[in-house]
């Protein structure tokens, strides 16, 4: 039985002393690189409206990100831990129970350090995106009063706004297509819906005839919202933080907070409700959520 | 002058077909029967029509181009206080009922 312990067979994870009986999931291998960084990228400048490819491309952005989050090592560990290989053998006497000896998840160079948590935790609410506003560039020019005589669900009347106003219920957005060829998409819910959405109007303009592409896609706006679940004393943070804040009651009945970094406005109610715009990305409303947070905390009402 | 709007209708067509028929008129004789047919169903719908009719049903599509609405709508209720009409799908075509003298049909 020593015997089987001296000789072990090359990559095999966990060097366990009860012995090469014991199957091991195969933990480290040399093929499977440590997010080395060259995750195929699909290629993304095709001409084609195709939903079914969008789709496609979204999803493979879901498993790459996952993919990635995996790799990085994340503490608590998802997915696969790296393993130190053990090359010497090992002369012990076999512990009692199944426990095998190397367990615990040592330090290598891929497992990052969680930095010491702040003095004040994260507030633990994440707003809600309530609104995406993207423009995408068709890339010709379009004959508004065709689209608008053979699509459905479009309106057209040029002497009060020069656009078609088009609408699908699925994502539920609004578009406005312009005879440029430059369109608006509003409503959608997320960054993906958005695309999602402007590609599909896109291909019902290319199925009236027009020759339409998908160039320079740009989310221009997003709009979160949350709720602090307290009451808030909006007179107390206009004194305090005059130089970022607006507040006329008898104008409009909630604060306007304009952060700087990041550049983001933030409506804040008595009620605790918080209303946060101006995003280029997700990240800077989460941002700024976290920022005005412990201010609203410092300006609770107690009463 | 009056909406051609009419013409696409049980009545409307009905009169058309007779028109057609009539080969010892001149086109140009059923044309003016046809735009004096327009001037009086438009007057006589504005002037002599009293009672209201309530629908209500889920909108399939809608349109608005040279100012003029069309809807498809389905599973649509007819209501008026007497009776009750259900229909599968419906297409509503309206034009603005200010007098803005549109002839598009």
């Amino acid at each position: 039985d020593m015997e089987q312990n001296n000789s072990l067979p090359p990559f095999q994870g966990l060097a366990s002393p009860q012995g090469a009986l014991t199957p091991v999931m195969p933990m480290f291998s040399p093929m499977m690189p440590y997010g080395s960084g060259l995750t195929p990228q699909p290629v993304t400048n095709t001409n084609s409206l195709s939903l079914l490819e969008e789709q496609q491309r979204q999803q493979q952005q879901q498993q790459q990100q996952q993919a990635s989050a995996q790799q990085s090592g994340m503490p608590g560990g998802s997915g696969q831990t790296p393993q130190l290989y053990h090359s010497q053998t090992v002369t012990t006497t076999t512990l009692p129970g199944n426990t095998p000896l190397y367990n615990t998840t040592p330090l290598t160079p891929m497992t990052p350090i969680t930095p010491a948590t702040p003095a004040s935790e994260s507030s633990g609410i994440v707003p809600q995106l309530q609104n995406i506003v993207s423009t995408v560039n068709l890339g010709c020019k379009l004959d508004l009063k065709t689209i608008a005589l053979r699509a459905r669900n479009a309106e057209y009347n040029p002497k009060r706004f020069a656009a078609v106003i088009m609408r699908i219920r699925e994502p539920r957005t609004t578009a406005l297509i312009f005879s440029s060829g430059k369109m608006v998409c509003t409503g959608a819910k997320s960054e993906e819906q958005s695309r999602l959405a402007a590609r599909k109007y896109a291909r019902v303009v290319q199925k009236l005839g027009f020759p339409a592409k998908f160039l320079d896609f740009k989310i221009q706006n997003m709009v979160g919202s949350c709720d602090v679940k307290f009451p808030i004393r909006l007179e107390g943070l206009v004194l305090t933080h005059q130089q970022f804040s607006s507040y006329e009651p008898e104008l409009f009945p909630g604060l306007i907070y304009r952060m700087i970094k990041p550049r983001i406005v933030l409506l804040i109610f008595v009620s605790g409700k918080v209303v946060l715009t101006g995003a280029k990305v997700r990240g800077e409303i989460y941002e700024a959520f976290e920022n005005i947070y412990p201010i609203l905390k410092g300006f609770r009402k107690t009463t | 002058m009056a909406y051609q709007l009419y013409r696409n209708t049980t009545l409307g067509n009905s009169l058309q077909e007779s028109l057609d028929e009539l080969i010892q008129i001149t086109p140009q004789l059923a044309l003016q029967v046809l735009l004096q047919f327009d001037k009086a169903i438009n007057t006589a719908l504005a002037n002599r029509v009293r009672n209201r009719v309530n629908f209500k049903g889920s909108l399939n599509t809608y349109r608005f181009c040279d100012n003029v609405w069309t809807f498809v709508l389905n599973d649509v209720e007819f209501r008026e206080v007497t009776d009750l009409v259900k229909v599968d799908k419906v297409k509503i075509v309206a034009c603005d009922g200010k007098n803005t003298g549109n002839t598009a049909e």
